[in-house]
């Protein structure tokens, strides 16, 4: 029997600790066998090898320094880095300032599934900082149309910084906005500007509750330094040497983007805008042939060659272009005939910040913010009357892609495209040949 | 054992070693091609000066590290009461650990995010709600681990033991059973750190910063960029294991008793 | 051996009065569980039984889980991808941690494959199918190497973006798993053992017929229940691969739903999760089995 257990007397100098209880457990599950080392070496002075405990001293000391440092610069990094409200330099925009000093009390913007590199979102960005000096938060920018209003949906009530302010969705979102009680109602104050239809469409909702912003047309973006012949048309998808390249941006059934991928397909192929089944069938014969990759294509995955032709909006293919620079080289055509559709905005009904989202809908259609999305190769609601009015400079208009590349292009009602996307969303799986088991 | 054991044992290996890099040399490869016609380390300086990469990076460092400290104040003393005094729970509790195995995570976020953004139990916006939520997710990892560790010594005499020396139950578990347990505590916090690393999910719809949410936000605009990313991410994940690993004690297998 | 002094009475054997207290240990635990685990999950339970547009109890939900083709087609998938992974990874993985905790190979290693493991097995998602991408896409970096050497995957019929693909790709996050879950088990293998069955003349092939697989087996089950579930609940990964167009999975369907417009059905979501949470649950059942059975040779 070990002495130590019998009493609860303290031993001079024993104290419990790590070492003594290591020592203490060896003893009871060898069963006391190393009983007379203990006894000739006396609990307390029991040290094996000092040398080899110093050294691991020393790693554990050094191992427990750099964790702290770790720690430490962590809480010090996120405890600056995410707040500070920079203040407003010169580069705002002019915006009714009751509506501006509200936003400043409000404090942040939530914006969501909006890159930066979205028809030159970047430069809005950095006006509405410059104007406001607010938080501009990005939310899920790999979100499509459908998750946006999700995402309203499941934050109902929460004024948290999970909560989206503002929408950019496809145009078939505008009324499906509006019927999910998603939106609130705001006129912005050049709201009489802004032409009652655009590629013979409404341009605003009459109520308010959602207002067009910019429109694109449905392009290849080919990396031509894996594709040294570029496909011309739609016809020219389907030929062996494209074998494994193309693919589209997103899931056709819930990407606003991939969605009309197929339907400009359809108006190619014997389909009209109330018909999508053709585009269905065409992707059918893609994949079949063996030249569909299912891979989402993304920047990276265009230059690195996976997904060498992309069918995506003509800004975001020039955008690409521009930020790749050359490395890849990107090539944009446009197939004829080939679908365009707007991109409408709206305020969510819940928006915990109403009043940024405001503010950010009055630089949406100023000028500075409509020659942003220009510079990003979109087509700003406000063009016409910018270009009666000269403000927009010849630089600019010269990187504008030529509109007769696109006057094949033709736009889809509400009622169409959320026809087209119903049937999209039914009919993908069994057309391109989802792997089902057999 | 026999020479034609270790024979096999170095073929398993370098297949292994194989597997693993050749995927990562490849990611490697691309992300020095950011520049035109020559291969260079630009993508990575463009992220090292991202003031986003600055700040999200050690801000999931930070939720691991917390996230491990709550998970083992936690589940070491519930572990070890469960072995310890109410053997009859253990059913129950071990099917709680083992649930967060099977509820996906967008669902859970979303049922996150619905409890506790209404009052009173508005904690949607602060990190706690984070730190809870991973260690959610780390639990069946670590308290399997801190389980696995117990069964392995023997909780009932030690505790007898030390109580007979007077120790009280802090001083038990904290100065006698966690320095016995502490080679699989540190293997559930190997595995907590690289959960929490990597979780998208949760930081995303809870709108914290993290580093995997920032991954996909570069993957959205750049090409060369997340390339990068992935193998800085990679190597200072690594480099925090072995710290974590030296801190744990070395790679000793043997402790008390011995195998 | 009693060892009892008179005031401390180790409460080895509770009596009755003391015992029905110590649950109350546990209450941190419970409480924890049930607001941050318990509660915000039950939403799936809760519009599972709901219908999603109208907001009343029905059972509509969960018959369209059972009767759709494509819903059941997902689940098959997702069953089938994890078997396969589960089992490649738990055999390779088994291989990888014993080469290097048994297998005579330098101790350096041992500690290197297991923080390796601890950072890969958490590698998933865009990162891992772009790494993959990157590696055996039609330019990738070992497609190239091959077509150097005059072997071209492609005309093989080879594809990334399918079944086999896509578990080659799983993998990566498998193996570290398995490698992780089953070292302590296989650092129960007392040398003992091995000493003892040489001694008496075994071959290795005896020796792990007889003594280590009949010991291991549990424990090497049950890892690899525990990587089935891992693979069952995987997401990201095939998204990042496929656009869930390629491949349909239980997870893709959840997600599509829950993330769809109103179009989507949120309540066929929850009951699609609701559905993996019964799988799951009776794989777990299997797998505390299997638990207990190991647990005598861990002792």
């Amino acid at each position: 029997m070990v002495p130590v257990i019998h009493s609860k007397i303290q031993i001079p100098g024993l104290t419990l600790n790590i070492d003594n209880a290591k020592m203490l457990t060896l003893y009871l599950k060898t069963g006391g066998a190393n009983r007379r080392g203990i006894k000739e070496q006396g609990l307390r002075s029991f040290d094996p090898s000092k040398k080899i405990k110093e050294k691991e001293m020393r790693t554990k000391k050094f191992a427990y320094h750099m964790l702290a440092l770790f720690v430490i610069a962590a809480t010090v990094l996120s405890a600056c880095g995410g707040g500070g409200a920079a203040p407003a330099p010169e580069g705002g925009v002019a915006v009714p300032s009751d509506l501006l000093d509200a936003c400043k009390k409000e404090g942040m913007l939530s914006i969501i599934a909006t890159p930066a590199s979205w028809a030159n979102y970047g430069e809005i960005f950095e006006l509405f900082k410059n104007t406001t000096g607010v938080e501009l938060n990005s939310l899920d920018e790999n979100a499509g149309s459908a998750d946006e209003l999700a995402a309203i949906d499941a934050n109902k009530g929460n004024t948290g910084p999970q909560a989206p302010d503002i929408v950019d969705v496809g145009y078939a979102y505008g009324q499906q906005g509006i019927d999910g009680g998603y939106y609130q109602p705001y006129k912005v104050s050049n709201w009489d500007k802004i032409p009652d239809t655009v590629l013979g469409l409404p341009a605003k909702d009459p109520n308010g509750y959602w207002t067009g912003g910019y429109y694109g047309v449905m392009a290849l973006e080919v990396n031509t330094a894996v594709v040294s012949t570029p496909p011309q048309n739609w016809a020219d998808l389907l030929k062996p040497e494209y074998k494994g390249q193309i693919a589209l941006t997103g899931d056709p059934r819930s990407s606003n983007q991939a969605a009309q991928s197929v339907f400009a397909a359809s108006l190619a192929n014997g389909g009209s805008l109330d018909d999508v089944q053709p585009g269905l069938d065409f992707f059918k014969q893609v994949n079949d042939a063996g030249n569909f990759v299912p891979v989402i294509a993304k920047v990276g995955t265009v230059a690195q060659g996976a997904t060498p032709i992309v069918l995506a909006w003509d800004y975001n293919a020039f955008g690409d272009k521009d930020s790749l620079a050359g490395n890849p080289p990107i090539e944009v055509i446009y197939p004829s005939p080939t679908i365009a559709s707007m991109y409408v905005q709206a305020i969510s009904a819940y928006a915990p910040h109403p009043n940024c989202a405001k503010v950010w809908m009055e630089i949406l259609h100023s000028d500075q913010g409509q020659m942003a999305w220009m510079k990003g190769y979109a087509h700003g609601v406000h063009q016409a009357d910018m270009e009666s009015r000269g403000v927009i400079p010849d630089d600019l208009k010269a990187k504008l892609p030529a509109s007769s590349a696109y006057a094949s292009a033709v736009s889809p009602t509400p009622d169409q495209l959320s026809a087209a996307r119903d049937a999209i969303k039914n009919g993908w799986d069994s057309t391109v040949g989802v792997e089902v088991t057999e | 054992m026999r020479r034609g054991g270790v024979i096999w044992s170095w073929f398993w290996m370098i297949l292994g070693v194989l597997y693993f890099f050749l995927p990562l040399l490849a990611t490697f490869m691309f992300s020095l091609r950011a520049e035109i016609g020559h291969l260079g380390f630009k993508a990575y300086q463009n992220i090292f000066s991202d003031p986003q990469f600055q700040l999200k990076f050690p801000a999931s460092i930070l939720w691991a590290v917390l996230t491990i400290i709550v998970a083992i104040l936690i589940f070491v003393p519930t572990a070890y009461w469960v072995r310890l005094k109410t053997p009859n729970f253990r059913p129950a509790v071990e099917l709680i650990t083992l649930l967060p195995f099977v509820v996906p995570a967008i669902v859970y976020v979303f049922g996150l995010v619905r409890t506790y953004s209404q009052p009173p139990l508005l904690i949607v916006n602060s990190p706690a709600l984070l730190v809870a939520g991973y260690t959610v997710l780390s639990m069946p990892y670590m308290y399997r681990a801190i389980d696995t560790g117990l069964r392995a010594i023997d909780v009932r005499t030690l505790t007898e033991a030390a109580q007979s020396l007077g120790a009280s139950w802090g001083t038990i578990l904290f100065r006698v059973i966690f320095p016995n347990i502490r080679l699989s505590i540190l293997s559930g916090a190997f595995l907590s750190f690289a959960i929490v690393m990597g979780e998208y999910t949760l930081a995303q719809y809870l709108a914290k910063p993290a580093f995997a949410p920032y991954i996909a936000l570069l993957i959205q605009n750049k090409a060369y960029e997340p390339a990068a990313a992935t193998i800085i991410s990679f190597a200072l994940i690594w480099a925090c294991m072995g710290i974590l690993q030296v801190i744990g004690g070395g790679d000793q297998a043997q402790i008390a008793g011995g195998h | 051996m009693s060892t009892q002094t008179k005031q401390d009475a180790p409460k080895a054997r509770p009596a009755p009065i003391m015992a029905s207290w110590a649950w109350l240990g546990l209450m941190p635990f419970f409480v924890f569980a049930f607001l941050f685990l318990l509660y915000p999950s039950s939403t799936i339970i809760v519009r599972t039984f709901q219908d999603s547009q109208t907001g009343a109890f029905t059972f509509k939900n969960l018959i369209n889980l059972v009767t759709d083709p494509y819903v059941l087609g997902a689940y098959n998938m997702s069953i089938k991808i994890s078997v396969v992974t589960a089992l490649g990874g738990g055999i390779f993985g088994f291989l990888l941690a014993y080469a290097s905790i048994r297998g005579g190979l330098p101790r350096f290693m041992r500690s290197s494959l297991m923080t390796f493991s601890g950072v890969a097995s958490n590698f998933a998602g865009i990162p891992l199918a772009f790494a993959f991408i990157a590696l055996l896409s039609p330019t990738g970096m070992l497609t190239n190497w091959l077509k150097a050497v005059g072997f071209n995957v492609y005309d093989y019929g080879f594809t990334l973006y399918k079944f086999w693909g896509l578990c080659l790709v799983y993998m990566y996050f498998q193996f570290p798993l398995m490698v992780l879950i089953i070292a302590p088990a296989i650092d129960g293998l007392r040398r003992e053992w091995i000493e003892a069955s040489e001694n008496l003349g075994a071959t290795t092939f005896q020796y792990w017929r007889y003594v280590a697989f009949p010991i291991l087996l549990p424990s090497i089950l049950g890892s690899m229940i525990l990587l089935f579930g891992n693979a069952f609940g995987a997401f990201a990964t095939a998204v990042a691969l496929t656009g869930g167009s390629s491949i349909n999975l239980a997870t893709i369907v959840i997600g599509a739903q829950l993330r769809g417009d109103v179009l989507g059905d949120a309540g066929l979501g929850y009951a699609v999760a609701f559905g993996m949470v019964i799988v799951m649950s009776v794989v777990m059942a299997g797998y505390t089995i299997l638990q207990r059975r190991a647990e005598r040779w861990l002792r």
